[in-house]
């Protein structure tokens, strides 16, 4: 059973455990005044973050945990859990410093390094602690959050069709998998049926996404790796395809374009756009396949074992690379469309490297199979009051969203990124690693700090 | 790679040079000569994202993909606030970046300029959430503002010379 999902809301007496697995949701109340649950970290390690969580969001306490550090809440943050009903301040004020302590080995020789909020280079800011013996790491703590925005908290109270704009900036990325997502809850709440068109519409875009955000990393990992004449091109690339996105949509991301609505567009332009790419993509591994200095990197580096890659309930990019089978696009619709599932075996940075690739192409297939949609329109109002679930897969891995409407409003709004997971995995990947190598490694997961801070 | 090399001696050399945008092309033109008059021939960046929802910084990524090819004009990205003549802040300003930020703004060098990049700097996106504590300009002095959400590169390009003009 995969574990998916674990958090909290507050109803009307009591606080509401929600556990999602692949099979089966379960709901567990608790007392609201004395709030605790019992971990299930031991059997699910991925849950320990899920729980970390609870605990600042609502406060409740976790009993026979291995880790009950605050998440969210760093050194100034004042004791408080936003995501009771009662809390309504649009303002906090820092209080002295409290010292986090990091989970570190320590003895003879052993040094720890720390690296972040703010990296080198243009990216999005983390904490990454090392362990390092010399030159090999031999334990990586991966600390986040700093890009807390209180998302879920500031969608509350909202009409659902007013938070679009906010949910297609939960990740840049990923905005079209988020909008996608969003589509799919309000579809289900003005109990609308799916629509092969706008459905064509949607999957369209989301894997123009996918190629955009893909070639972006098919570049970055050898320019890590030392080799900056693959960036050089598949970043011109990843331009072209954001440039096809900004014609489709009127955007680079293509904000705003999922909004229940499949517009029709030029296919004559998206045909050639789509030929010339799959040229190109062929010379690019013909050529990169062939340089066996990269691949002296790349192989071996970073490796996730399967075993592991499963008990920490990977997704995306990072499980299929170690073989594992799982990708929300395995559904009739999108097999029916020329999808078939990329995996690898070997859980390396190289693996990692030949599923995007591998994906890549497989997304202009898609493409090009679904091409043939109308213009359509669902209707989304009135909106049932309920719960509901959807997911989404965005490049990263599945995108979970959860929400409750009363009233028609907003009651509550869960957003899980695969990176959520993801990054709790990471550490997995250091043993037998130099720390010159991390840059490499963590590229080639390229997962999201926005999405996952929220 | 040998497939490479034998297409690269049948053919030549045949550097792709795609931008055909003649407006950008002068537009890059007045950025160089800028950057020579006011700093010597060299602008460093260094960029920090204060809580966005990472658009904006794909968006100075492209900048250096052979389309923008900034670093030709003398425009370097840097490692370190140190080495930074001009802080690039993007997002929010959320509470947990916000020391961070303040901080990296003190390691620059005098003298010293802030941008900002991308509507959620000025507070305006995302509003109402006691995790943020923008916009920018309450903690710093800003010297100039890109809008856009997020900014396209060739608008990055526009908002670096119009800063360049306003000194
Ligand atoms: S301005 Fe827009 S694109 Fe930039 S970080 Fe904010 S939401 Fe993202």
């Amino acid at each position: 059973m995969r574990f998916i999902a674990r958090f909290a809301q507050e109803l009307q007496d009591h606080f509401e455990i929600i556990d999602v697995f692949d099979s089966k949701i379960e709901k567990t109340p608790i007392d609201k005044d004395n709030p605790e649950i019992e971990s299930i970290a031991q059997a699910y390690p991925a849950a320990v973050w899920f729980e970390r969580k609870m605990h600042d969001d609502f406060g409740i306490k976790i009993l026979n945990t291995f880790d009950n550090r605050p998440l969210i809440h760093h050194e100034r943050f004042p004791n408080i859990h936003p995501m009771r009903k009662e809390f309504t301040h649009k303002h906090i004020d820092p209080v002295p410093f409290k010292p986090y302590h990091y989970e570190v080995i320590e003895g003879d020789g052993i040094f720890q390094v720390g690296v972040g909020p703010i990296h080198a280079g243009i990216i999005e800011p983390g904490h990454f602690h090392f362990s390092q013996e010399g030159e090999s790491i031999l334990h990586l703590e991966v600390r986040h959050f700093y890009k807390y925005r209180g998302i879920e908290k500031i969608v509350e109270r909202k009409d659902p069709k007013d938070a679009w704009h906010i949910v297609e900036r939960i990740s840049g990325n990923e905005s079209i998998a988020y909008q996608l997502a969003y589509l799919d809850l309000l579809r289900q709440a003005s109990k609308q049926g799916e629509n092969e068109n706008i459905q064509k519409y949607g999957s369209i875009l989301l894997e123009l996404e996918r190629i955009a955000h893909h070639l972006v990393d098919l570049g970055f990992i050898p320019n890590d790796a030392g080799f900056g004449a693959a960036l050089a091109y598949s970043s011109m690339l990843a331009e072209d395809t954001r440039r096809v996105l900004k014609t489709l949509t009127n955007h680079r991301f293509g904000f705003g374009a999922i909004r229940g609505v499949a517009r029709k567009f030029d296919q004559n332009a998206l045909h050639s756009f789509l030929n010339d790419l799959e040229k190109k993509m062929d010379f690019f591994e013909k050529w990169i396949i062939e340089i066996p200095s990269l691949w002296d990197r790349l192989d071996t580096t970073g490796k996730l074992s399967q075993k592991k890659a499963l008990k920490y309930s990977t997704l995306g990019v990072v499980a299929r690379a170690s073989g594992i089978h799982i990708d929300r696009r395995e559904v009739p619709f999108y097999k029916e469309h020329g999808f078939s599932i990329q995996t690898q075996e070997s859980g390396d940075v190289a693996a990692r490297f030949k599923v995007r690739l591998q994906e890549v192409k497989n997304s202009i297939q898609i493409i090009r199979n679904l091409l043939d949609f109308q213009e359509d329109e669902v209707v989304l109002n009135a909106f049932e009051d309920g719960e509901y679930f959807a997911f989404t897969e965005s490049s990263l891995g599945e995108v979970m969203l959860y929400l409750k409407i009363k009233d028609q409003k907003i009651d509550r709004f869960f957003a899980r990124d695969p990176s959520f997971i993801n990054w709790q995995a990471l550490h997995l990947m250091m043993p037998k690693n130099i720390i010159a190598d991390f840059p490499l490694i963590n590229k080639s997961c390229d997962l999201s700090y926005a999405g996952s801070d929220l | 790679m040998i497939d490479f090399w034998v297409q690269r001696f049948r053919k030549g050399i045949q550097t792709q040079n795609s931008w055909a945008d003649e407006e950008l092309e002068t537009i890059k033109k007045s950025l160089k000569s800028e950057i020579g008059k006011k700093f010597s021939g060299s602008l460093a960046i260094r960029m920090v994202d204060s809580g966005s929802c990472n658009a904006c910084e794909a968006e100075c990524n492209a900048l250096s993909n052979p389309y923008y090819d900034l670093e030709r004009l003398g425009i370097r990205f840097v490692a370190s606030p140190r080495h930074a003549d001009i802080l690039l802040v993007s997002g929010v300003v959320t509470f947990n970046m916000l020391p961070h930020l303040l901080d990296a703004y003190e390691q620059l060098p005098s003298p010293k300029w802030v941008i900002t990049l991308g509507d959620c700097t000025q507070g305006t996106l995302f509003k109402d959430s006691f995790a943020i504590k923008g916009p920018v300009k309450e903690h710093l002095p800003v010297a100039y503002h890109i809008p856009g959400c997020p900014p396209t590169p060739d608008e990055i390009v526009r908002g670096f010379l119009g800063f360049l003009r306003s000194l």
